[in-house]
């Protein structure tokens, strides 16, 4: 809110410099976000939050200043004189909407005289940023910034009917505003209508046929309450926002309605003449009585951690505008000014006092007990599995957790339930290269789409070596209650498939040495047909990992390789080990054996391996493939070699060359009965 | 005196020590020419050879010396053997030495590159996570976790923020569409990680030191200052007798730790539903007050809506953007690289 120095100083004299009670009021709840001359004035701006609607206007803001500064505050006492016709005989206000405007009061002004406004008046609104229009106009925008109601003056002859109803739109109902647009009117928005049409949208903006130009004679003035929620709907809706739906938004004083029409009313017989109508047209509901709130002193000491002695506390109530309906040693009773609807109990009146005493008088060196933090166990696990990542070269990726439809459903192994959908989508996350794809309003069932996606921008601008990861979460419907969560790392990688595996596998064994998965078919357009699979880890779903198919390329608009995979963090959890045990390991030397095998094309590694532990036996330490080749000449068509090497030891003993040879002739005799394998010599 | 023909002449004494000496010189200066094992070696037998080397032919000598001359041709020779046994042994250590020294191969480039071993890069809003919660965790603050999909009892009302509050909008919220529901509640995107907090204290009894970290959704457009997701760190922190100076006391700690110095902190009023009195705390660093993030005394229907009593317990909260704490140390200048994942600027951190 912007508010004139010199304005604000008609009402209230600060005893010190200008920074100094700016800052004052910095650190009692209105913020300096800076200032600007403007000729002789300043333009100051403060922060008002939003429970704070009485410092939206001048009067407010000194007030403030008189009680930080104990220094007096002026009012204007507005008595205009109203010796025209009773308003009552021309005129008839109804509320026919009590849900959408609780009170209306109209004064009638007949006679004036349209004209400029005087250069002191003209000269406030500029340096608040309100351009002048005419004197009438001016008068209420004035009274306005003053005080916080809005105002609105209507040409009171262009009114048809002698009458002014509140109330819902008519279907189809539209208004011509004063900025000369027409608005469609929508149920729920509060219209000030005369007996035939809609002359205003009520607290947003008012109608062109009935507005105060040069020729307006008489007019009529609007002091009135509305609805927020509907101000609020309206204003948003119709993209309408002014300086007086902000105000109605965020609740007006409903006692100070009267002070405002007649500030406004004895202003414009000042400035543009005429006669006031006698009495003034107020239906609806009369303000409500103000409950009284009780404050314990001690909750001001255990609240603030300081004591502020009764007294003193009493004082800042007073000059805050309280009134004191009884206290005792222990405690004080008051009642709340109708400015301040955001103090309704003891709590809100123990921040009245700690503002305006000051919070730079809160300690900040309090003994803070100790307490014994730990770090979970899971959280020791991602930070192991987040470190490993890194350290085989990955880069961790953030993507949005919301995404397109066609990402959505590329992919989406954990669930076939319907993706959630947000109402709103996120607007300008999306590249320029990928805004065509839709809106981004699926809340995602997979990381992968999104990391294809930084893997596609990359690609676009020319950067090599893209590995990537994300641990974050996805979003599964469920039947009831709310969705599940789960934690997913993904990867995507220009490494193939089988380095990718090999990045899984040790991962695995990272975390413990005793598990590993083992692969099986997973058929998905994404993948590719033959580098693809499902992990499992002891008899439970781990995860998946694909070469991305020549489809799914397509799809997600690049041209180089990636394999991408998805893992599930409850697996990854539940298999991680929390605590290594030491386990002893053997003094003795160990014995490698290298074994070169002629298999069918048929046989897998897995199977092989097996054959090779359990022929091996307990001083098998190790087997490890080591290459795969083929030989059609030497080997015949349909056979491969598998070069493999077992590493064998005894925890117990030296192991001589006859002990090694006879495992040896196990493992050989073995793989072939389990699968005519031949050692090449 | 006869001359027996068998028997071999005298040698003078004086002749049999210039044979020595002369033998003596001659192998010390081939010893000390030779410039390689093979040339040392083939100096060797001729000089020291067991069975036909010089050093012995002259030593046949001795015993055509006559008696009395004997013991000083004798200790002559001996000092002779083992000059030129001292002449080779120097040579031989000489050529061993030679053949340690290196020698500059001008075809070999040290400025070459080793192969580069790629080390990956965590997250710069990660970083700024475990940095908070390493900090926060030294204050006695432990992690806690709730869902990023929420109702409105803990995303709003039972965070004092009643049905007719702005911030309820559904236009400023990313309620999920009727469709995506099974029942009949309406469900959001948590707009706060103050949620976990509620979640927290349904669950449990005082005392509660907890900070809540996590993702949360505004539907603000991405700009350079805005993106409908970024992270929050909430504490909370609830007992007997806690009160806005312990609150300015853990702001202050953490500030000196965060920022690495002592900092002088203030706290100022502001306005949110969930705490009363509500303010925004700010550090005076580089010369100017910095909006750090918003804090305050847990409202007392806040601490009435999950069960606690606001007359017994009282706490604080306070709430962050991890985002605006990562791009100010960092000086990133645009929310959005934060989350466009070029690996060029992953790389930076």
């Amino acid at each position: 809110m912007l508010v004139s120095r010199l304005w604000l100083e008609e009402y209230v004299r600060p005893n010190v410099s200008p920074n100094d009670w700016i800052e004052r009021l910095t650190m009692s709840g209105l913020n300096f976000d800076g200032a600007t001359d403007i000729g002789a004035d300043q333009a100051i701006n403060l922060e008002v939050t939003s429970n704070r609607p009485d410092c939206l206007g001048h009067l407010g803001v000194a007030r403030e200043i008189s009680a930080l500064l104990q220094v007096p505050l002026q009012i204007p006492n507005p008595q205009p004189a109203a010796d025209g016709p009773a308003i009552q005989k021309d005129f008839q206000v109804v509320i026919d909407a009590p849900h959408l405007c609780s009170r209306f009061t109209a004064r009638l002004v007949r006679g004036v005289k349209i004209a400029a406004s005087p250069r002191w008046l003209v000269d406030r609104l500029v340096t608040v940023g309100v351009g002048s229009v005419n004197n009438i106009v001016d008068i209420t925008n004035y009274v306005m910034l003053e005080c916080g109601q809005p105002l609105h003056a209507f040409d009171f002859r262009k009114l048809q009917g002698a009458k002014i109803i509140v109330r819902e739109p008519r279907p189809e109902e539209t208004l011509l505003a004063i900025d000369h647009k027409s608005y469609r009117l929508e149920p729920g928005m509060c219209v000030i209508a005369d007996a035939n049409r809609a002359v205003g949208l009520g607290g947003v903006m008012g109608g062109a046929d009935t507005e105060v130009t040069p020729s307006t004679v008489d007019v009529l003035i609007e002091a009135a309450q509305f609805n927020p929620m509907s101000i609020r709907h309206a204003a948003r809706k119709l993209n309408l926002h002014s300086l007086a739906s902000y105000r109605f938004e965020r609740t007006i004083d409903n006692q100070q309605i009267d002070w405002a029409s007649r500030r406004c009313c004895q202003l414009i017989l000042d400035l543009a003449g005429g006669q006031l109508a006698a009495g003034c047209i107020d239906v609806g509901q009369k303000p409500a009585l103000i409950q009284p709130i009780r404050l314990r002193h001690r909750q001001t000491d255990r609240v603030l951690g300081i004591q502020v002695p009764p007294k003193q506390s009493a004082e800042i109530l007073t000059v805050l505008g309280f009134s004191i309906q009884s206290s005792s040693a222990d405690e004080v009773t008051v009642i709340a000014p109708s400015w301040r609807r955001d103090v309704t109990r003891e709590i809100d009146l123990v921040e009245e006092i700690g503002r305006i005493n000051g919070y730079e008088h809160v300690p900040d060196n309090r003994p803070v007990p100790m307490v014994a933090s730990h770090k979970r166990p899971a959280d020791r696990v991602v930070d192991r599995l987040r470190h490993f990542l890194t350290s085989v070269g990955l880069d961790e990726a953030m993507t949005t957790s919301v995404v397109p439809a066609p990402w959505s459903e590329s992919f989406s192994p954990w669930t076939d339930a319907e993706p959630l959908v947000s109402q709103q989508p996120m607007l300008g996350v999306l590249e320029k290269s990928s805004q065509n794809i839709g809106q981004v309003n699926h809340l995602r069932r997979s990381l992968i789409p999104s990391l294809l996606e930084a893997f596609r921008i990359n690609e676009y601008r020319g950067n090599s070596d893209v590995h990537l990861f994300e641990l974050a979460t996805v979003y599964l419907s469920q039947p009831t209650g709310l969705p599940n969560e789960p934690t997913k790392l993904a990867i995507v990688s220009q490494r193939d498939f089988f380095e990718l595996k090999g990045v899984i596998d040790s991962l695995l064994a990272h975390l413990n040495p005793k598990v590993a998965a083992t692969i099986t078919t997973f058929d998905h357009p994404l993948f590719d047909m033959n580098f693809s699979g499902q992990l499992d880890v002891a008899g439970q779903r781990l995860g998946y990992i694909g070469s991305v198919s020549a489809q799914g390329k397509r799809t997600f608009g690049f041209r180089q390789s990636a394999t991408v995979a998805e893992l599930d963090m409850q697996a990854i959890l539940g298999l991680a080990r929390a605590t290594v045990r030491h386990q002893d390991v053997s003094p003795f030397p160990s014995i490698q054996r290298d074994f070169n095998f002629v298999v069918e094309e048929r046989v897998r590694w897995r199977a092989l391996e097996s054959s090779v532990r359990r022929a091996g036996g307990e001083l098998l330490e190790s087997v490890s493939f080591k290459e795969l080749f083929r030989d059609e000449k030497k080997d015949g068509p349909d056979r491969k070699r598998l070069l493999l090497t077992v590493i064998l030891r005894s925890s117990e003993l030296t192991l001589t060359g006859a002990q090694a040879d006879a495992i040896c002739e196990r493992i050989v005799r073995q793989c072939q009965s389990d699968h005519q394998a031949n050692l090449v010599a | 005196m006869s001359i027996d023909a068998n028997k071999p002449a005298d040698i003078a004494l004086t002749d049999f020590l210039d044979q020595l000496n002369r033998l003596c010189e001659s192998a010390q200066s081939t010893f000390a020419a030779a410039t390689s094992n093979d040339l040392l070696e083939g100096a060797r037998v001729e000089f020291l050879g067991a069975k036909s080397g010089q050093l012995k032919s002259v030593q046949k000598n001795l015993g055509s010396i006559p008696g009395p001359d004997r013991p000083a041709a004798g200790q002559r020779l001996n000092e002779v053997k083992s000059a030129i046994q001292s002449a080779f042994d120097h040579a031989k250590q000489r050529l061993e030495q030679v053949g340690q020294i290196q020698m500059r191969d001008p075809k070999i480039d040290p400025t070459l590159p080793g192969p580069a071993f790629r080390v990956g890069r965590l997250h710069p809003i990660t970083q700024t996570i475990e940095e908070l919660k390493d900090i926060m965790g030294r204050l006695g603050f432990t992690p806690a976790e709730g869902p990023e999909i929420e109702d409105e009892w803990h995303n709003f009302k039972a965070l004092n923020i009643p049905a007719d509050h702005p911030a309820r909008d559904p236009l400023d919220n990313f309620y999920l569409a009727v469709a995506s529901r099974h029942h009949h509640e309406p469900l959001l995107l948590r707009s706060q990680t103050s949620t976990v907090q509620i979640r927290v204290m349904e669950k449990i009894k005082p005392p509660i030191r907890i900070i809540s970290l996590g993702r949360v959704y505004r539907p603000d457009t991405a700009d350079a200052t805005h993106y409908p997701m970024f992270h929050q760190m909430e504490g909370l922190l609830i007992d007997e007798n806690i009160s806005l100076a312990d609150l300015k006391t853990v702001l202050r700690l953490f500030a000196d730790n965060y920022l690495g110095s002592s900092v002088p902190v203030r706290i100022r009023p502001s306005f949110f539903p969930f705490t009363e009195p509500s303010v925004e705390a700010d550090y005076f660093w580089n010369g100017r007050w910095v909006e750090f993030g918003g804090a305050g005394i847990v409202d007392p229907n806040v601490l009435a809506a999950v069960g606690y009593d606001p007359d017994r317990y009282s706490g604080f909260a306070f709430g962050l953007g991890v985002e605006r704490l990562c791009m100010i140390r960092h000086q990133i200048t645009d929310i959005r690289y934060l989350f466009t994942n070029d690996v060029r600027f992953l790389r930076q951190f």
